[in-house]
């Protein structure tokens, strides 16, 4: 997916781990996955480098789609789809 | 399809050792990993319900111990209580304290460590989860 198609997509359910370091945020995205629907669309922001390779792996183990990553000022945006 | 078993055998009872623990044993939680924890010498020291939160030594890098522990906190890193809690929460988390290595620290029942562990067990319990892990640690 393009970064222009991730600046517009309609974000379902939204995860600020930027507090915590790995494996918070994997684990506040495994906690929220289970709040959303299949086919719906999550964006975990995160400040912790590691994250950003961690959860499209995680998303490929898990079976979800892994969609992009947006850096923004001091952290990035990673959206995936259930 | 069956669940990826990770066994870990802890030998450390050193913060620093137990936080590495606790953030593996995160990464296993989010992937549902059935986890068997096996506490041996050191860690069952560690796991001693009067030691588990007053216990502050390290194993490595010895002389930066104060900068470790503050970035700890600068960090807001969970306790490692916390995080093997969070991974118990999580997925199929069971802790066994080595029989003996309660002993070595008067811990003869359950009840003298910190509720995250399971029960007190043999070794031979270790070898035969061990034998069936996908991952296996020694820390």
């Amino acid at each position: 997916m393009m970064t222009e198609d991730l600046t517009n997509i309609k974000v379902d359910k939204s995860v600020d781990a930027r507090g915590t370091s790995c494996p918070g945020p994997l684990l506040a995205a495994k906690k929220a996955i289970g709040e959303i629907e299949n086919g719906q669309v999550m964006e975990v922001l995160s400040a912790d480098e590691g994250t950003r390779r961690d959860i499209p792996k995680w998303c490929t183990k898990k079976g979800y789609e892994y969609l992009g990553t947006l850096e923004e000022a001091g952290y990035y945006k990673i959206f995936l789809r259930k | 399809m069956a669940n990826k078993k990770l066994t870990l055998a802890l030998f450390s009872g050193s913060v620093d050792k137990l936080t590495a623990a606790g953030v593996i044993l995160g990464g296993a939680a989010a992937e549902d990993m059935d986890v068997d924890i096996f506490v041996l010498l050191q860690a069952a020291f560690a796991f001693k319900k009067e030691n588990a939160l007053t216990n502050d030594r390290v194993a490595e890098l010895t002389d930066n111990k104060d900068e470790f522990l503050a970035s700890l906190k600068r960090l807001d890193t969970p306790h490692w209580t916390q995080a093997f809690r969070t991974a118990k929460e999580m997925t199929n988390v069971n802790i066994h304290i080595c029989g003996f290595a309660g002993k070595v620290w008067n811990g003869y029942k359950l009840d003298d460590f910190i509720d995250l562990a399971d029960d007190i067990c043999g070794i031979g319990e270790y070898i035969s989860s061990a034998e069936t892990a996908d991952v296996n640690l020694f820390i």
